[in-house]
């Protein structure tokens, strides 16, 4: 692989010429083993508040649920009241809830083109941003949140945590190692590359809808 | 991409009279300068955020080659293919390699600007193979068979009835007058394309050592559906986007999308580590990442070295005010703006972007929004230096100022010529006291506007007569 | 307090008002001013132009011409911006004389800056009235961050109202030799500044730096406009507008 190697060498020749000064204290080693946090922003509110003002501001619809149970009237309420279909798509850990009492039909696989509703779970939440993290895996398919033209994400209230360094420090504690992807995502997609003018629906969902459950 | 910055003269010119595009133009700069504000002071320490940013990025640059290499090692383990690539040529052939290896008919593509630099899409439709952009922007240009003029909104120079009438023509449909509803033609035109295509490439915003990902930064989801409906996914990145660790990422993250289009956040960030999993349901089959240093080592050995920190956040163009008035097309070639001016001339060669260092007013207006706090100016100085040693400087501008300069070093004279000149000056303003042609060197000042007139002594020599008055 | 005055070239060619005017806050604030007759440029356009070994030989030439003062006041945000921010750099590969620039540049002020937070001045004899908008210009703001100096200057005048005009940080496209060299942007950029003003519908455009002076009146001045006056800061503050200095 003569580019990787000459890449690298140049690299190291340039850097020797450049003869700059790390302003780093900690080596290169330390930074990987032990990732410091840059200075953070004044994080002076509450996070379960912060959370929800974000999502407000990204254009995400809020719910909250006590229990788990509570899940399917809880979406026949938001599925009426958007005049959106009944059939949904969903992750499997949602699928043994009494779906078919609320007049739902339900299925627990990845989401295909023509699946209007998907529901999710969520890994973690980041209240400064308002974003839900999720990873993608066998039991969380990344198609559920990204074809269809509503995704409902429920995310547990415990597991809103304060910033993005929080997400990873989560993460580097529970997960043996990255899934393949980790998305953030915050509120319906959206554009303005037409004249500014902000558009929502682009390619994903049209839709955020996210559901607070106290466990 | 072909490199046209040899005509920013003429093209500039040719901008400012564009009526259309100084419409869209208008737009955009207060689409982007208002809310990016608005973010900006919604962090009460944005100047200790960015200095920590700058610092890392140096760090990161100060051992690019112990962090690409942790990078790739993270990389592979997570199955992911690496490749790299010295040249433009090398890159592409990469591309159609792997596309023609897992017999790929259909390309969708979320914007690169790597890609653009390389000539991508027209090398890989040159091997029979369809592409697809999918940013709303690209998706735009590329059925207008024109280039970006912004580097996160790209096709930010089209009013919406330019675009009203590429859609009607394109796809064959009654014309549509409104962005909403030509954004949802697109999304109901590129949906069948997403679901069916072979091979997904992208860019990568960043890529961190510490786990071997690379991260895409998109509003549309349009990155996501590129990184995980296709069964092959290719990202194209280059070696500077490296960073050390997840929490330099969040960093990052802090700024790029308040800077970028002023947002808290952008809608979608996606981190991509390796293939589908053995049991995931949905994923590509194959991961490719192509690195690329074309010019990157270069300037990374240069005094220029401070532009490899740039995070493609676009906030020096939107904040520039020759950008603001002539676009994106006129700088010639991948990267507009400040940023441009810099990179355009560091990765091509001095000799072939005389114009860009120099079409600035150095108001430094670019370097204070920067994210990163690349000295712009002082890079674009740097540039200017480089071009007066290797003697690329027009001769009237070269004459002029020795010219000035002899006058200025020489004391004496230059009080006995600035003598003359505030008294013939006063002359030449007459009664009106402003003059409006002047000769040589100075008919480009009154092609423009007047020069107010000097009033008939220097000060010099009223202060030291008056000092001599009062003395005696 | 000896205070030298570097008037700046297109001060003292253009508008010597502006050097009256100048030493005559100075002379008010109890000050020795001091004028280095050979002062001539700082070396900004060679500097500019890329013209390295030039802009050294005037930077020295200024750095011997003020050795012996306690401050160098500058009405001009550019000049000082030289001297204070780009000297050191400049003179970064003769030891000798990057040493006497960084003792310079910590003795260089700005007219408004020093007037503020050097003398503490806060009152003024001038005949000056009107309306007014204030044009922070791009050198004098992001060198030297001059914003609120002449505006608490200013605020001292009692027939002086200061409205503040839409993109008053904006750069009004002057950047030397940029305005020859690309005239046509330099001129659109201008014509957005006189918009700005005209729309604040004030008597005079007040400003600190000479470049876009020149460049804003002169773009008034072609529109037609004769009416909007473009003044230095030191000439407001002291009454000292035009031709009575002569």
């Amino acid at each position: 692989m003569p580019a990787r190697e000459n890449i690298l060498a140049r690299i190291r020749a340039a850097n020797k010429v450049a003869n700059v000064t790390d302003v780093m204290d900690s080596s290169v080693a330390d930074r990987l083993a032990s990732p410091p946090i840059s200075p953070l922003p004044k994080l002076d509110w509450d996070p379960e508040g912060q959370f929800k003002r974000r999502c407000h501001e990204s254009a995400s619809t809020l719910d909250e649920i006590a229990q788990i149970d509570e899940l399917p009237l809880a979406l026949t309420r938001y599925l009426s009241k958007n005049t959106l279909p009944t059939k949904l798509v969903c992750w499997p850990e949602f699928i043994d809830l009494p779906w078919s009492a609320e007049g739902i039909q339900i299925e627990s696989r990845g989401a295909i083109g023509d699946d209007k509703v998907g529901l999710t779970g969520s890994y973690c939440a980041v209240a400064e941003t308002g974003t839900l993290v999720l990873l993608s895996g066998q039991e969380s398919h990344a198609t559920t949140s990204l074809l269809p033209e509503t995704h409902i994400a429920v995310i547990r209230r415990s597991r809103i945590v304060k910033t993005m360094e929080d997400a990873w420090q989560l993460i580097r504690g529970e997960v043996v190692s990255l899934p393949r992807q980790v998305s953030f995502i915050s509120g319906p997609s959206r554009t303005a590359d037409i004249e500014m003018t902000l558009v929502y629906g682009a390619h994903g969902p049209f839709r955020v809808h996210v559901i607070i459950l106290d466990q | 991409m072909e490199l046209t910055s040899h005509q920013f003269k003429s093209v500039s010119s040719a901008k400012l009279k564009d009526v259309k595009l100084q419409k869209a133009l208008y737009k955009a700069k207060d689409g982007f300068v208002v809310p990016r504000a608005k973010v900006v002071a919604d962090l009460d320490n944005f100047e200790e955020i960015r200095q920590a940013a700058a610092d890392v990025r140096d760090h990161g640059l100060a051992h690019l080659d112990v962090y690409l290499e942790e990078w790739e090692k993270q990389a592979q383990a997570a199955g992911t293919i690496v490749h790299w690539a010295e040249s433009y040529e090398e890159l592409n052939a990469l591309v159609v390699k792997i596309a023609q290896d897992n017999q790929v008919k259909k390309i969708i593509k979320s914007k690169s600007m790597v890609g653009e630099e390389t000539g991508l899409n027209q090398y890989v439709e040159g091997h029979g193979i369809e592409v697809k952009e999918t940013d709303l922007g690209e998706y735009i240009i590329q059925q207008a068979g024109e280039h970006p003029s912004h580097i996160i909104a790209p096709a930010t120079h089209k009013s919406k009835d330019d675009v009203a009438d590429l859609f009607a023509e394109k796809h064959q449909r009654p014309r549509l007058d409104d962005a909403e509803k030509l954004t949802h033609e697109a999304r109901e035109i590129l949906r069948p394309h997403f679901l069916d295509a072979d091979m997904g490439i992208t860019g990568a915003n960043f890529m961190i050592a510490e786990t071997g990902s690379t991260v895409i930064v998109t509003n549309e989801g349009n990155g996501r559906m590129t990184t995980t409906m296709p069964r092959v996914h290719v990202a194209i990145s280059s070696i500077e986007k490296c960073i050390p660790t997840l929490d330099d990422f969040a960093l990052m993250m802090r700024l790029l999308p308040r800077s970028a289009t002023g947002q808290v956040i952008s809608n979608y960030v996606s981190m991509t580590t390796g293939p589908k999993r053995a049991k995931d349901n949905d994923g590509p089959v194959e991961f490719h990442v192509i690195i690329l240093d074309v010019g990157r080592t270069r300037v990374l050995g240069s005094d220029l070295r401070e532009a490899l920190r740039c995070i493609r956040c676009g906030a020096c163009m939107n904040h520039c005010p020759v950008y603001q008035n002539v676009g994106g097309h006129a700088y010639g070639w991948v990267y507009p703006g400040p940023i441009g001016s810099v990179l355009t001339p560091a990765y091509n060669g001095i000799e072939n972007a005389i114009d860009l260092p120099n079409a600035a007013t150095l108001c430094n207006q670019c370097g204070v929004v920067c994210p990163v706090k690349i000295p712009l100016p002082d890079l674009m100085r740097k540039l200017r230096e480089k071009q007066y040693e290797r003697n690329l400087k027009s001769s009237a501008e070269k004459w002029s100022l020795r010219l000035w300069a002899y006058l200025a070093l020489r004391p004496k004279l230059y009080s006995i010529v600035t003598r003359i000149m505030a008294r013939v000056g006063k002359l030449l303003g007459g009664d009106s006291r402003r003059i409006n042609h002047m000769l040589f060197g100075g008919k480009d000042w009154t092609r423009h506007r007047d020069l107010p007139a000097p009033r008939g002594r220097t000060f010099r020599d009223i202060y030291l007569n008056r000092n001599k008055t009062t003395n005696r | 307090m000896r205070v030298g005055l570097f008037v700046t070239c297109v001060a003292d060619l253009m508008r010597p008002s502006i050097g009256l005017a100048a030493v005559k806050l100075l002379e008010r604030a109890d000050c020795e001013v001091v004028f280095p007759e050979n002062q001539t440029c700082c070396g900004q356009p060679a500097y500019n132009a890329g013209d390295r070994l030039t802009a050294q030989q005037l930077a020295r030439k200024v750095i011997s011409e003020f050795a012996d003062v306690d401050y160098i006041v500058i009405p001009s945000g550019s000049c000082a911006g030289m001297i204070k921010t780009h000297y050191e750099e400049l003179l970064s590969d003769l030891p000798e004389y990057r040493v006497k620039a960084q003792w310079l540049a910590a003795r260089t002020y700005e007219l408004t800056d020093f007037l503020v937070n050097v003398v503490d001045m806060d009152s003024f004899d001038t005949t000056f009235q009107g309306t007014i908008a204030y044009h922070d210009s791009c050198a004098g703001l992001r060198e030297l961050n001059i914003k609120e100096q002449p505006r608490k200057l200013l605020s001292h005048l009692a027939h002086v109202d200061l409205k503040e005009m839409a993109g008053a940080e904006q750069c009004c496209g002057f950047g030397g030799t940029f305005s020859v060299k690309y005239g046509d942007i330099s001129s659109r950029i201008v014509d957005l500044k006189c918009d700005d003003l005209e729309a604040t519908e004030v008597d005079a455009l007040v400003l600190g730096d000479l470049g876009c002076m020149l460049n804003i009146e002169g773009k008034l001045r072609r529109r037609g406009n004769h009416k909007t006056k473009v003044l230095h800061i030191a000439e407001v503050l002291t009454g000292l507008v035009g031709e009575e200095t002569e």
